[in-house]
């Protein structure tokens, strides 16, 4: 001990002795530690319970998160509500009543595959239904948030100079995303079952794809990938790789007549847009 | 030692022949008057992408894996195939079948590592298939005919 501290507590009046740093660490360390005991101890008075670790003061009162597992029927569900973001697409492009004169084919293209994914749509729902829980019956609200309201704001802008060609464009990337999904779903479904069933779908949508790659780019040459030597961009190919990619779907809308536009990036469903167990139609 | 059960490396072995003949059929149609004609770089563009599959399926075998050419696809489409009037057909049929064996696999295998290969072999022949029943003027409906049966290992 050193003689200051003998001294005892000084008194009112008395100048205050001089503190050592290391004093001075000790006694800040007795105070916080003093502090945690009494928190811990019990309630204070006129302060909340709160379910939150003791603390210091008065800590605001926190909602305890919904579970969110991502089982089968989940990554089903959000496959269904995928399917009806396309239904609800197809539909708000062929209203736009822009898929007319030399874009009748697409006309016709946009009503059957529209129609494919009402099928799709039940024959999923029919496995989540198998599981044992809920059919999801209504578009992906993250998806047509992000995505779809996006690219139809940008095709119907005034400066958009070709619409009808936009909504194929729209159209073959939402079913890229398609198949994408379902390909990447495989190795997260556990029952291997239903990975075939999934599979199964993803290779129709990725028909889709390639039937209005075909119409975008009817060139024999752009079947596999090119490039447009006007823009230095790939064009879109029908069989763009010999294997299914997983990556991020561009697609650039809202082209002004100097070709200038928007690209949006789709990505597959993710853990922020799945349909989960508590997630429902509005 | 193997990371695939037994019963996924005979899967992945029947995948690999099938792949190997479908690549003996593609490179007789390239060679043929169906693969000098317009629709010749489709054919040598599908043909390679089979290779693709066989050296990956044969990849993920490891040693051991098949140099045989299934037996069963070969005689189910080589005389089709030789044939200039009916070379799209028969390679669309092909196609499909593939896809349609392919995805039934994946309904069998264990590994994910497999599965997820053969998954994205799958949603590229589907797109093989459709291009070619456009390529050959077949229609809509058979651009998106996806009925056809699997091959049974």
């Amino acid at each position: 001990m050193t003689p200051r501290r003998a001294q005892g507590r000084p008194d009112a009046g008395t100048p205050l002795p001089h503190l050592s740093r290391r004093e001075l660490l000790r006694l800040g360390a007795l105070t916080l530690g003093t502090g945690g005991l009494l928190a811990a101890c019990g309630t204070q008075a006129g302060v909340e319970e709160s379910p939150n670790v003791p603390s210091l003061g008065v800590a605001p009162e926190t909602t305890a998160l919904p579970a969110a597992e991502v089982t089968d029927a989940v990554l089903l569900r959000t496959a269904a509500s995928l399917e009806w973001t396309a239904i609800d697409t197809y539909d708000a492009a062929i209203a736009l009543g822009v898929l007319t004169g030399p874009y009748a084919g697409a006309a016709t293209l946009a009503r059957r595959f529209r129609d494919d994914h009402r099928g799709h749509a039940d024959a999923v729902n029919a496995l989540v239904e198998g599981l044992g829980a809920e059919p999801f019956e209504c578009a992906n609200a993250r998806l047509m948030e992000i995505y779809v309201g996006p690219a139809l704001a940008l095709i119907t802008a005034d400066q958009t100079a070709d619409p009808a060609a936009e909504v194929a464009l729209l159209a073959h990337a939402l079913e890229q995303l398609a198949t994408q999904t379902y390909q990447g779903v495989v190795t997260m479904l556990e029952d291997p079952a239903l990975r075939a069933a999934a599979l199964g779908i993803g290779g129709d949508e990725s028909r889709h794809a390639a039937l209005l790659a075909r119409a975008i780019s009817p060139a024999i040459e752009t079947i596999g990938t090119t490039i447009d030597p006007a823009t230095g961009k790939p064009r879109i190919a029908a069989v763009p790789g010999a294997f299914g990619s997983l990556a991020t779907v561009q697609v650039t809308l809202g082209r002004d007549a100097q070709g200038a536009g928007t690209t949006l990036a789709l990505d597959t469903p993710s853990l922020n847009s799945l349909a989960y167990d508590f997630v429902a139609c509005a | 030692m193997s990371q695939f059960s037994d019963a996924d490396r005979a899967l992945i072995q029947f995948a690999l022949e099938a792949e190997q003949a479908a690549h003996g059929l593609y490179s007789a149609a390239a060679a043929s008057a169906v693969g000098k004609g317009e629709a010749g770089p489709a054919v040598a563009l599908m043909r390679d992408h089979h290779r693709a599959y066989a050296q990956a399926l044969n990849g993920l075998y490891g040693e051991g894996a098949s140099t045989q050419r299934s037996a069963a696809v070969i005689e189910a489409f080589a005389d089709r195939v030789a044939d200039p009037s009916a070379s799209l057909d028969a390679l669309r049929e092909l196609e499909n079948v593939l896809a349609a064996t392919h995805t039934a696999l994946v309904g069998r295998l264990e590994s994910t590592d497999a599965a997820a290969l053969v998954a994205s072999i799958v949603t590229t022949e589907a797109r093989h298939a459709a291009v070619l029943a456009e390529l050959a003027g077949a229609g809509l409906d058979a651009a998106l005919d996806a009925g056809t049966e699997p091959l049974a290992p």
